[in-house]
């Protein structure tokens, strides 16, 4: 049969940001898929040779708007551990709750893009409302409702006062009573199991050979979540990765759906645990400049993000790399998109939650 | 079809066509920036000693400062609002407000592109008997004011 080639992106209506796909058609079904990035290149690592690693971390946090605590986290924690740096325990316990709650913007945003690339433009507004309320909680707690500019290598910048952390917790308790009904409309409306349900299945064994992280993992039944490392305060917390067995795009939808309440879930149980009190310490200071090397696990909204450092003694690193969880799941997505029909493509590659800025960097 | 009484979001969209809308008027309707927010940097002449560590430390290089001619300025529009300045600053003579940026008409871009936000100080140098010698630093020449 004859084969049609599709250009799919980089300006698309379903995609947030540029992504190519090369589609190779036959008839209406996909037989392959040729990725291209690079249209958002924009060169933050290079920017290691002017910027001071003291300052860095600011630069490192634009690498995305959707999960830039977690950047800036990641950088400051990899520098602490090259320079030996201990956290004080509340600023510890701060970048936690900072942290989750970053991830249910991340899911409640994804899951308004979600529904609208299905052509669900209620549910897209009603996530969407509830995402302002947690980003008008960043923007009380941090000063930023997107870059918050809070992680200090060391510590955190500014403190949350306990009444405070309790009324967030309050606030995002009924959040999660409110977006119950959204949720169920997601699980329960019989259009979007039509259009989601059985499509783009990914198996376990599949998802294991393409090494999938985050939802997408999860999704196919992996118990992978790289909290379980336990490292910045995660080892306190109680938390069973979210994992669903069907793998196919309903099933990564309901992943997302279920991680928003085990945030909520985290947060309350980071509140219980973080000792409380006014001025406790929030930052030590490092001293000196950085020598030596490092990789540093997260697990963003996305997946799994690593972070490699090398500093060589002085006010710039030698080299800052970040690998995130949207490159790494591209493999898994080319492998849906294969054998897929032509109108099932704009669901698939949503629902890896592609974060193009990330992967660009 | 399905049957439109198990749609789920039915009775929500309905509910919504009589309620309250989520979003305000904005230009009418104005949520003030809570307090903390970080808006933009403000400057005092008067404290500044030109040390120039905020021009050093700014990651966007928004900060330029002239020891010599002793101006002090900033590009509002490159600011990142990362606050680094102002905490560096030992002189305390750098604040953030919660205003956010001012809006810039095209009219305002200059003849060769520059992007508006420009903002600029001169403090006269003091006669020259209350300047401290300061090793290396040539003193300034007296200048003509702001
Ligand atoms: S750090 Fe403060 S005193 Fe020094 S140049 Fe900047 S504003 Fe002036
Ligand atoms: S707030 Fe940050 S970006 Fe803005 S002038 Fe100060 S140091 Fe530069």
């Amino acid at each position: 049969m004859r084969r049609t080639t599709i250009p799919f992106g980089p300006q698309h209506p379903v995609l947030p940001e540029p992504l190519v796909l090369d589609l190779i058609l036959e008839d209406e079904k996909v037989i392959d898929a040729i990725p291209t990035i690079g249209y958002i290149h924009r060169g933050l690592e290079m920017m290691v040779e002017r910027v001071e690693y003291t300052e860095m971390g600011f630069v490192v946090e634009r690498i995305c708007g959707i999960c830039s605590f977690m950047h800036g986290m990641g950088y400051c924690v990899s520098l602490e551990s090259i320079m030996n740096v201990e956290v004080p325990e509340r600023a510890g316990w701060l970048r936690l709750i900072w942290a989750e709650i970053s991830r249910i913007q991340s899911h409640l945003l994804w899951l308004g893009l979600g529904a609208d690339a299905f052509g669900f433009e209620n549910l897209f507004m009603h996530c969407w409302r509830m995402r302002e309320q947690i980003l008008d909680i960043f923007e009380k707690t941090t000063g930023g409702r997107i870059i918050h500019s809070v992680n200090r290598i060391g510590g955190v910048k500014r403190d949350i006062s306990d009444s405070e952390l309790a009324a967030i917790l309050v606030q995002l308790q009924e959040l999660g009573e409110a977006f119950k009904t959204t949720a169920r409309v997601f699980g329960t409306d019989p259009s979007i199991a039509h259009r989601l349900g059985g499509v783009g299945v990914l198996s376990m064994e599949d998802a294991r050979a393409v090494d999938a992280v985050g939802p997408m993992a999860r999704a196919s039944g992996i118990a992978t979540d790289t909290r379980l490392i336990g490292a910045n305060f995660y080892d306190r917390i109680e938390l069973e990765p979210v994992t669903e067995t069907a793998g196919d795009c309903l099933a990564r939808v309901v992943v997302r759906l279920r991680e928003i309440d085990q945030s909520i879930d985290i947060v309350r149980q980071a509140i219980e645990k973080m000792p409380k009190g006014e001025g406790l310490p929030l930052e030590n200071k490092p001293r000196g400049n950085p020598n030596g090397e490092v990789f540093t696990r997260l697990e963003q909204p996305r997946g799994e993000v690593l972070y490699y450092v090398k500093a060589n003694g002085t006010k710039n690193l030698e080299r800052f790399r970040a690998r995130t969880p949207t490159f790494a799941n591209i493999p898994a997505m080319i492998k849906l998109v294969k054998g897929c029909d032509l109108a099932d493509v704009p669901n698939i590659i949503l629902t890896i939650d592609p974060c193009i800025s990330c992967t660009e960097r | 079809m399905p049957n439109p009484l198990k749609l789920p979001m039915i009775p929500r969209a309905l509910r919504n066509l009589v309620s309250k809308p989520a979003t305000r008027r904005y230009p009418f309707e104005i949520r003030p920036r809570f307090a903390g927010a970080r808006g933009t940097i403000e400057f005092d002449v008067e404290t500044c000693n030109y040390c120039m560590l905020c021009a050093r430390r700014c990651p966007a290089a928004a900060i330029t400062v002239s020891r010599e001619e002793r101006t002090w300025a900033i590009e509002q529009l490159t600011c990142i609002a990362c606050g680094v300045c102002v905490d560096v600053c030992s002189k305390h003579s750098l604040s953030m407000s919660v205003n956010s940026r001012a809006v810039h008409l095209r009219s305002e871009v200059g003849p060769q592109g520059q992007r508006p936000g420009h903002e600029e100080w001169h403090k006269p140098a003091p006669a020259a008997t209350d300047i401290p010698a300061v090793a290396g630093v040539p003193a300034p020449a007296a200048s003509q004011g702001a």
